[in-house]
């Protein structure tokens, strides 16, 4: 037999150390491993010096970019191993599996192909040896029933007595050393579980027809050593004797669509189950130090747990590492394992280094376990498939990509300009920032006017390769990535911030998903602040996002639990403010009053205007802020003019600390001055409350004041000026007349009326007589 | 000053038939010495009654090859045990941490009775306890009659663990003063008890070791210092970790404090229990259980313990003032009682998921309403 063939698990560090030392000592002079035969061109770029795992294989069909399939390598996948000793020796390597083309034109078009599957994976899982993904692949048109193809170690691990097919695997296969005779064993074992599979799939069989007819190709070549590395379930079939007409029959007259391969640089945490990799791998950074350490794999990985624990600021100390490796290898002994695994490893972390605190696990578990790396492509690189995509987009758009700044200026409502302008916000999510929005004074101005100012950069392909990790269009991978951002950004505003970039972008999936964790967040928003502040974005959305397609009644759900929340937590945020948070409040009452105003609903009115009343009325509560709700309410018209005059006394006396009074007045005049110049009220108030005050308190609070009046154009403090000259002037007349100075009495006329009015009283009479 | 000496007299004594509790071993005896039988061939660490597979399987319960059926001591996750007993077999002190009325004395209890068939050596930790109960005292009269000798000396659950070779136990560690804490340093590394006034000192035997419970949600206890810290291993052990095992504990306890105490309503609707416990998680994990809403956590531990109290006041409000029947009037006021520990921020909470949570859910507007009306 000239036909080596070696079974292994995809990604697991122990078949990559099984393989290469299997290749090394067979040296085989034809090497076939498992792979789409599309990607052959590619392969040669493997041994670059640009290239560094882990990276992914692209199949894509050119002309429906979002039809795709990632076959990610890292350095301890078997393949990553093969491919580089086969490459590095100059003999023949190839991929020999069914090729993608046949497979893409085999499957149904996708239903939907704006939209990855499930939650957080816009891209297809990669093929596995449990097949999942193949099955996963389709598991959205047909839900099959879970069989033995899909899970053949789970059979074997629930024979060996062990709950986890994944744990018996590792301990089994990927943690031993000495791999010799693994092989075989794979081998039988899954001989007998394929004996007692139930039906096979129709495209196992080509696919392993496939992988025959390239194996019967290298022998009839002449290579006399082939080696082959494959998935360990597709072992058995590629040994056995079958017929090469039969095979050939069953490949005959297949269809193809065009496909394109390429490589692109992939992440340790796309490996890992938790960003919805169906068939990766839980921990990428334990596999590559199982791969990489060998000898001392305990010790080793401990202190480096006890290094990122201590970049952390815990302290870690050798003696705690000592024991937590006594602990690992005793629990493992308590298990009956041969050495700890990752699980020990985690339970001794936890217990002795982390004492028992489950959240300082997260960073171990982050920094380490997944050990978060991206990978790199060379530049020589063949072009991938959101490049693609853009060039479309912008051809059909009749866009110029130049490195020259130029503006552009967008009417929203024309549908060209909209899709251009759609196009320039999705780039900026996903850091290609060729335009540049510009807020521009004069000339056209309006909610429907954009303007840009575009400059094409030359790194912009770098970024673009970059950003195909997201997806492979650009409607795709802003998605994507807008959902990733959401997830790592851990404050309202930043959310609310993104919502509002998204909603330019017009992703309403994207969107909707914010809108969640805003909804989310803002439960735990410790900062009631931050809670107001993302309110006005939330309503502008609400308020005008039909214009973009966002529906309203999405947000405005929303929206009210954030309001309600706000009110909740407002009156406890008010509590004992120094100056400064005062000061930083008035936005956040602002941002509400806006959100309020802008939306005009009769209920969120009524209960803004009782927690302003309620603010209004603590005597405990900063002066600014009680001064911002008495003018907000004011200016929603929910103050009379009496009760004003009430409030500015109060306010202004003697008896309240003279800075808390000025920073009352303060905080009702900030703003616009035209409403404030009819409340006589108020103005003589203050006018009294200046004159009584002690003339060093004065000094003291002029500042204060100063401010307070700054931000008032020079005109509008002149009217100002005028309306308390005015005032004061006319209140000693108001004093004697008791005040009648509203209706000033007309001497001559009324001296008309007293004839008459002597006459009923019967005086003129009198004295007549 | 203590005297420990007269309390270890009392329970060298043979059993009473009559006291109100036994101790695990005693309880559990058959069970311990099937084990031993059971487990006759494997490798014990030094001075261990049972060897570590033994005691994980005392502690979680099963079947012995020859039939014998063994209780299940501690009801989650097995691993828990797992480490904890690898912790013990490594000569490490073991620290049980957790909220109150998560089984951590009982799980320390008998882990002691497995690994060496004493529970006994227990040092109740208070603010109030000294030196002397984790080292050792002196019988005054004696020592003023012979001056400092072996004889005056009373020694503690601790010094006498580490004479036999055995676990001693210390309840609510952290309730003990920080400068006491301290004395056990010296005792987890270098394993001795050194006696200045005799010259002397107590080196501990193979098989002694410490079990340490305490409280990790309690304000106002004295933190363990990093050095301390560092001497144990540490092991929380959760809440129940279902809603489905949380309402069936909750159930049989209210069940059976309800028996005891006599109350006059009847036994508790199940749904009413439900209700209790899935507030009592919902606020507890910070997220309702569809895990669409996340929530402010309060400040209260909400354990398992409160909810039972919670529901048989309830149960007490309904017997004596309601017409038997439990309703949502009746836990209203226990329910926010048990959340509502600080007035201010407990009381946001609160409200908040009243209005987020409580209010839209299908057939809880009674509850809603009965926790406004108490606000």
């Amino acid at each position: 037999m000239a036909v080596h063939i070696f079974g292994i698990r995809h990604h697991g560090p122990g078949s990559a150390r099984a393989v290469r030392d299997a290749l090394t000592a067979l040296e085989p002079d034809c090497l076939l491993v498992e792979g789409p035969p599309d990607a052959q061109e590619a392969l040669p770029l493997l041994m670059n010096a640009g290239m560094q795992p882990p990276v992914a294989l692209l199949i894509y069909q050119p002309d429906q970019p979002s039809r795709a399939v990632y076959y990610p390598f890292t350095v301890f996948s078997p393949e990553w191993q093969a491919l580089t000793y086969g490459l590095g020796r100059g003999i023949p390597t190839r991929f020999f599996d069914l090729p993608q083309a046949i497979q893409f034109a085999r499957e149904p078009a996708p239903a939907a192909p704006e939209v990855g599957e499930g939650g957080d994976a816009p891209t297809e899982p990669a093929p596995t040896m449990r097949a999942k993904a193949r099955s996963g692949r389709r598991a959205a048109a047909v839900a099959e029933p879970p069989d033995v193809r899909d899970d053949p170690l789970a059979l074997l691990a629930q024979a060996a007595g062990y709950s986890d097919h994944e744990l018996w695997w590792e301990q089994q296969i990927e943690q031993r050393h000495d791999a010799t005779d693994l092989f075989l064993g794979v081998m039988e074992a899954m001989t007998a579980l394929r004996a007692d599979a139930p039906q096979r799939r129709p495209d196992e069989d080509l696919r392993e027809a496939h992988m025959r007819q390239m194996i019967r190709a290298a022998q009839a070549e002449g290579y006399t050593r082939v080696a082959v590395v494959c998935g360990a379930w597709h072992a058995p079939a590629l040994g056995e004797e079958h017929e090469a007409k039969a095979d050939a029959a069953l490949l005959k007259g297949l269809p193809k669509v065009a496909v394109t391969a390429t490589w692109i640089p992939w992440t340790n945490s796309r490996l890992a189950y938790r960003s919805g990799y169906g068939a990766g791998v839980t921990s990428p950074g334990w596999y590559e130090h199982l791969w990489h350490t060998p000898a001392q794999t305990t010790i080793r990985w401990l202190t480096k747990v006890a290094g990122v624990l201590r970049d952390e600021g815990l302290d870690t100390s050798s003696a705690s590492v000592i024991e937590a490796v006594r602990l690992a290898e005793a629990l493992a002994a308590l298990r009956a394992l041969p050495m700890p695994g990752l699980a020990e490893m985690h339970e001794a972390t936890l217990t002795v280094l982390c004492h028992g605190e489950a959240g300082r696990m997260r960073v171990v578990r982050d920094r380490i376990e997944i050990g978060e790396r991206m990978g790199a492509v060379p530049p020589e690189t063949p072009a991938v498939p959101l490049q693609r995509d853009l060039d479309a987009q912008i051809k059909r758009l009749r866009m110029e990509r130049t490195t020259a700044i130029k503006p552009l200026e967008l009417d929203l409502r024309e549908d060209a300009h909209r899709a251009k302008s759609q196009l320039l916000h999705r780039l900026q999510l996903l850091g290609i920032p060729w335009g540049k929005p510009e807020r521009v004074s004069g000339g056209k101005q309006g909610t429907f006017w954009e303007h840009w100012t575009m400059q094409w950069q030359v790194e912009f392909a770098v970024n673009i390769i970059e950003a195909n990790i997201w997806g492979n269009t650009v409607a795709l991978a802003a998605v994507a990535y807008a959902r990733h951002a959401a997830d790592t950004a851990h404050d309202l505003p930043a959310l609310t911030t993104l919502l509002d970039r998204v909603i330019l972008a017009e992703l309403p999936d994207a969107a909707d998903y914010i809108l969640d964790r805003v909804e989310n967040e803002a439960a735990v928003a410790a900062d009631v602040r931050h809670l107001m502040l993302a309110l006005p974005p939330l309503a502008k959305v609400a308020r005008y996002g039909d214009v973009r397609g966002t529906k309203a009644q999405h947000v405005l759900p929303v929206l009210g639990t954030l309001f309600d929340r706000a009110l909740v937590g407002l009156p406890l945020a008010c509590a004992s403010l120094d100056d400064d948070a005062a000061q930083g409040l008035l936005d956040s009452l602002d941002a509400v009053q806006f959100s309020v105003d802008l939306l005009d609903d009769a209920d969120q009115r009524a209960a803004w205007a009782g927690a302003l009343r309620d603010l209004m009325e603590r005597e405990t509560i900063h002066g600014l802020v009680r001064g911002r709700c008495t003018r907000l309410l004011l200016n929603s018209r929910a103050l009379e003019a009496a009760e004003l005059e009430l409030r500015a006394r109060h306010a202004l006396s003697l008896v309240v600390p003279p800075d808390q009074a000025a920073a009352w007045i303060a905080g009702v005049l900030r703003g616009d001055s035209e409403r404030l110049l009819y409340e006589d009220g108020l103005w003589l108030a203050l006018d009294h409350w200046l004159r009584d005050l002690a003339p060093e308190t004065f000094i003291a609070l002029l500042p204060l004041l100063r401010r307070a009046f700054a931000d008032f154009a020079t005109p509008a403090r002149r009217k100002m000026g005028d309306k308390v000259k005015r005032l004061s002037d006319a209140t000693p007349t108001t004093a004697t007349t008791a005040g009648s100075d509203a209706h000033p009495i007309d001497r001559a006329r009324a001296d008309l009326t007293l004839p008459v009015l002597a006459q009923f009283l019967g005086i003129g009479k009198t004295e007549g007589k | 000053m203590p005297k420990p000496k007269a309390a270890t007299d009392a329970t060298t004594e043979s059993p009473v038939i009559t006291v109100l509790r036994q101790h695990a071993e005693e309880q559990f005896a058959e069970e311990l010495s099937e084990l031993d039988h059971a487990d006759a061939g494997k490798q014990r660490p030094p001075n261990w009654r049972l060897s570590p597979w033994a005691v994980k399987q005392y502690l979680l319960g099963g079947t012995l090859p020859n039939g014998f059926v063994i209780t299940p001591k501690y009801i989650g996750n097995e691993r828990l045990i797992e480490i904890a007993v690898a912790t013990l077999a490594t000569d490490r002190a073991l620290l049980l941490y957790g909220l109150p009325g998560t089984a951590k004395s009982y799980v320390s209890e008998h882990l002691a009775a497995a690994v060496t068939g004493d529970s006994t050596l227990l040092v109740q930790g208070t603010a109030g306890t000294d030196e002397s109960t984790l080292r050792y005292g002196w019988n005054y009269a004696l020592l003023l009659v012979q001056g400092p000798s072996t004889a005056a000396m009373v020694s503690s659950p601790m010094m006498r663990a580490m004479q036999d070779g055995k676990v001693a136990r210390i309840e609510e560690l952290t309730r003990i003063p920080a400068e006491v804490q301290d004395t056990l340093i010296t005792i987890l590394s270098e394993k001795t008890l050194p006696v200045p006034e005799l010259n002397t000192e107590v080196q501990a035997r193979k098989g002694f070791n410490v079990i340490a419970t305490a409280n990790n949600r309690d304000k106002g206890v004295n933190e363990l210092s990093s050095a301390l810290l560092r001497r144990f291993n540490t092991v929380i052990l959760p809440l129940p970790a279902t809603m489905e095992e949380e309402v069936t504990i909750v159930e049989g306890r209210v069940a059976a404090l309800g028996r005891a105490l006599e109350l006059p309503a009847e036994k508790p609707a199940l749904e009413e229990i439900r209700r209790v416990v899935t507030i009592f998680r919902e606020l507890r994990d910070g997220l309702t259980t569809d895990g669409k809403t996340k929530l402010k956590i309060p400040s209260g531990t909400l354990s398992t313990a409160e909810a039972i109290s919670v529901m048989n006041s309830g149960l007490a409000m309904a017997g004596y003032y309601g017409d038997g029947e439990l309703r949502a009037s009746d836990i209203a006021a226990g329910l926010t009682g048990a959340i509502v520990k600080d007035p201010v921020q407990d009381r946001a909470v609160w409200l908040e998921y009243l209005q987020t949570v409580v209010k839209d859910r299908d057939g809880w507007k009674d509850l809603y309403r009965a926790c406004q009306e108490v606000l």
